[in-house]
């Protein structure tokens, strides 16, 4: 290192200088991070090409669950618009081609921050900085790294694609409009990185981003042919992929808005960078109040002010969710379905023939994970404030060990649920005045609650962990990363009834779709709770810190 | 209770992580009213000591009792009576230094608002700035405000001057001697010697996790010799002889010699009829006593 170090000095001293060594260290730092996220976003491509004959057949029956498919507006909101599905290129890049476009969004949000920010708050490029490494070095490192891993997702898919025997021009292009949408998202990541002096509030404003043009894009697709509101998608970075047409009469210039824009924002990240000092935001620490409040007085106080920035973030943006997904049911017509349709929308809204109420429980199916994600979120503030050693200040206060935990982790039952609740009511709600079907509401709403013993039940896993082996600290994780897969794509991606089942949401039932079963959330529940309580009995009784 | 007047009472105390054994059978004894100097190296099981003394960790073998109580069952109860500031203290990145201390202050029982308006003025601490842009020594002020503010009967005090300038080192000096005027008991961790010497009337020394010394400072004393430099027209070679002088080394007038304590008399009484034109004795500094403690000579 001493000896790049040495080459770099005689280089001169640019803004740029030593860009090729902080390359290299964010490489050396987070090549797993980034390694893991493109073979993972590559997979669901080859995967879903190589299923593709299971799921339409070269037949009549076949044409007809395509035609079904592309008519269907739960499935337009949840991936996009479909143009080709009766061949294996076309149809890939509808089932999942939007979703891994989105997702690599996710990617490069997370680990643009993760090599910027959140190495100048922990203070770890103050050292770097000192070196012979200019201004907007290590921005320049972070976002080449983040093009690189773009462009390997990029060629990876487009190698796959092609060698499964897709069009070339189909492939290159699906792989193209990934990779830009990864790189406009890159260039959100850098952005998003100058802004705050917190990591965590760059991650939330990141990936707000990404929310807010998936939602774009679902109101798009999701509103009827001809809809006033179809435009919108255009706005969204996350739709531009689908819209340049891959396999299907492509239209090259759509992908110049992906490649204007994110050089646009990279160009805006350098120069917000030059205008900012290390370690600070754009806007200069505000001070605080030289007292706490009256209240501010205890744990529960505490865990409280730690969640509030999270509360508000997820909390407004899943009703934000809720509301606009809410408004597309009332566009919807019951269409007789093929039988092979009936098998679909059975699996992917549990058997609704009414296609409102299969749209309202496929929905709920995604909202009650990003519920629990955030959920899940609330307990982690005791991992990481235990890591931190700030828990140790506070249980060598009057505090309990019981009443610390649970400064935690009521809130993280109570207000996910609420919110669920209210997920419950606000997305038939619009559907449920135009009809004036009011006992929609509430039967959606009864949907929502139904499953919220599975949000108790990761938050139970979560708990215990803590509690019981904190080494253990990615389970929950795991956990509700396969909910995610099976929700959102699992559906789609042709999985067997029995996988569909095996996540905390898969054995309740999909109200108002089935009857209700009482068994797996009196169960679910019950070990929901038990775990906690084994969370609490443990943490009585280990080592903290 | 066998101590009913000992704030902390700890025997046999064994603590393992691991393969590491940080506390092997360590004792340690602090009266009330005590300004105890708890030494040692790093690594050594100071941090460990005072953790198992938070009921933070629960010692695997020994017996641990922090006034009157246990500190693993009765630890929020006892901690309405102590007061803590850590080594590495980590603040909430978005709370302010005058919440911080608010909340663990109140967290604690309460605390003296009018003694953390003087405080934050001694220290000179803004309890504006936000968690995360205090540099290390003001988190350090943070925490011992928080600390100080209360009105406990304990401190547990680890390593807390690490990052205060020496100016606001003697402020804490000051505030602690207040401290132990008002009768409080302080439990001073530390492997700066002259901090423990100038505040502390009690020392322990642990190393490897076993207590190797304990009492006053001038117990301690006792157990080491002193320096004396003696210039003389004719200088006493005969004190090499003496039991208990060591090192005598005559340059010309001038004589340089250790003597242990038990000596000291003898030798005294010698140089007296030697002519004497000057003499100077060096009392062993802390950091004398500390080599020789981890030296493995003596």
């Amino acid at each position: 290192m001493t000896a790049v170090l040495g080459a770099d000095l005689g280089r001169g001293s640019g803004p740029l200088t030593g860009v090729g060594l902080a390359f290299r260290r964010a490489l050396r730092a987070d090549r797993w991070f980034w390694l893991i996220w493109v073979l993972v976003l590559w997979s669901f491509i080859p995967a879903t090409a190589t299923a593709y004959r299971s799921t339409i057949s070269d037949d009549a029956a076949g044409r007809e669950v395509a035609a079904g498919l592309a008519a269907n507006p739960t499935m337009r909101a949840m991936l996009g618009p479909p143009y080709d599905l009766l061949h294996v290129g076309g149809f890939t890049m509808w089932r999942v081609g939007g979703f891994v476009a989105m997702i690599s969004g996710v990617m490069a949000v997370l680990g643009v921050i993760r090599a910027t920010r959140a190495e100048e708050e922990a203070g770890r490029t103050e050292l770097l900085r000192s070196a012979a490494i200019g201004r907007h070095a290590l921005l320049a490192g972070a976002v080449g790294l983040g093009l690189a891993a773009s462009g390997v997702l990029g060629l990876l898919i487009a190698a796959s694609a092609v060698g499964l025997g897709t069009p070339v021009a189909g492939s290159l292009c699906m792989a193209l409009g990934i990779a830009l949408t990864a790189a406009v998202f890159v260039g959100v990541g850098a952005v998003t990185a100058q802004l705050s002096a917190s990591a965590r509030t760059a991650r939330g404003v990141g990936l707000s981003v990404v929310g807010a043009a998936y939602l774009l894009r679902a109101v798009a697709d999701g509103s009827g042919s001809g809809s006033s509101v179809r435009w919108l998608g255009w706005l969204s970075p996350v739709e531009w992929a689908p819209l340049a047409r891959p396999y299907a009469a492509e239209r090259w210039w759509v992908l110049l808005l992906p490649l204007v824009v994110a050089a646009g924002l990279i160009a805006l990240a350098f120069s917000l960078e030059a205008r900012r000092d290390h370690g600070a935001g754009l806007r200069a620490a505000r001070p605080g109040p030289a007292r706490g409040g009256e209240a501010f007085d205890s744990a529960d106080a505490l865990a409280w002010r730690l969640a509030r920035p999270g509360m508000i973030g997820w909390g407004v943006g899943l009703i934000a969710f809720a509301v606009v997904m809410g408004s597309l049911a009332d566009v919807f017509e019951t269409v007789a379905d093929s039988p092979e349709l009936a098998e679909r929308f059975r699996r992917m809204g549990a058997g609704a023939a009414d296609l409102r109420l299969a749209f309202f429980v496929a929905m709920l199916g995604i909202l009650v994970v990003l519920v629990a994600i955030w959920a899940l979120q609330l307990v982690e503030h005791i991992r990481k404030e235990e890591e931190s050693g700030r828990a140790e200040a506070v249980l060598a206060t009057a505090t309990s060990r019981p009443r610390y935990l649970g400064a935690h982790v009521i809130p993280a039952v109570v207000v996910p649920t609420l919110v669920l609740a209210a997920i419950g009511v606000l997305l038939p709600l619009q559907s449920g005045i135009a009809t004036k079907d009011v006992g929609l509401i509430g039967r959606v709403l009864g949907g929502a609650l139904a499953l919220a013993p599975g949000v108790w039940l990761v938050l139970g896993v979560a708990v215990a962990v803590h509690g019981l082996a904190p080494q253990l600290a990615l389970l929950p994780w795991v956990v509700v990363g396969w909910s995610l897969v099976v929700n959102w794509i699992g559906g789609v991606l042709g999985f067997s009834e029995s996988l569909l089942k095996t996540t905390p949401f898969g054995l309740l039932p999909r109200l108002p779709a089935e009857p209700m079963a009482w068994t797996p959330v009196i169960v679910e529940s019950v070990v929901a709770g038990l775990l906690i309580a084994a969370g609490f009995w443990g943490y009585q009784r280990r080592d903290v810190g | 209770m066998r101590y009913v007047s000992a704030v902390i009472d700890i025997s046999g105390l064994v603590k393992t992580f691991g393969p590491t054994r940080a506390l092997d059978g360590l004792d340690l004894r602090v009266e009330a009213g005590q300004v105890h100097g708890f030494l040692g190296p790093n690594g050594s099981g100071k941090s460990t000591t005072i953790r198992v003394l938070l009921g933070l960790l629960r010692p695997d073998a020994g017996t641990a009792r922090l006034l009157g109580g246990d500190p693993w069952a009765d630890a929020p109860a006892l901690h309405r009576r102590l007061a803590y500031v850590p080594g590495d203290v980590s603040l909430w990145p978005n709370l302010s230094g005058g919440e911080i201390i608010d909340l663990l202050g109140r967290a604690r029982g309460g605390l003296d608002g009018p003694r953390r308006a003087e405080l934050i003025d001694r220290f000179e601490l803004d309890p504006t700035k936000k968690g995360r842009s205090y540099s290390k020594g003001n988190r350090q002020k943070v925490a011992l405000v928080a600390a100080l503010s209360s009105d406990v009967e304990l401190l547990l005090l680890d390593e807390p001057t690490s990052g205060l300038d020496p100016l606001m080192e003697r402020v804490f000096n000051q505030v602690v001697a207040a401290e132990r005027d008002r009768g409080r008991t302080v439990l001073l961790s530390s492997h700066i010697l002259s901090e423990v010497e100038s505040l502390c009337d009690h020392v322990s020394i642990i190393r490897a996790g076993k207590l190797v010394e304990s009492g006053t400072l001038a117990d301690l004393r006792h157990l080491t010799r002193t320096l004396i430099n003696v210039e003389s027209d004719s200088p006493p070679r005969q004190l090499a002889e003496v039991p208990g002088v060591h090192e005598v080394q005559v340059t010309g007038r001038l004589l340089t010699a250790q003597v242990d304590a038990t000596a000291m008399g003898e030798v005294l009484g010698i140089l007296a009829g030697s002519g004497v034109r000057s003499f100077t004795a060096t009392p062993p500094t802390l950091e004398e006593l500390f080599l020789r403690h981890y030296d493995g000579t003596s």
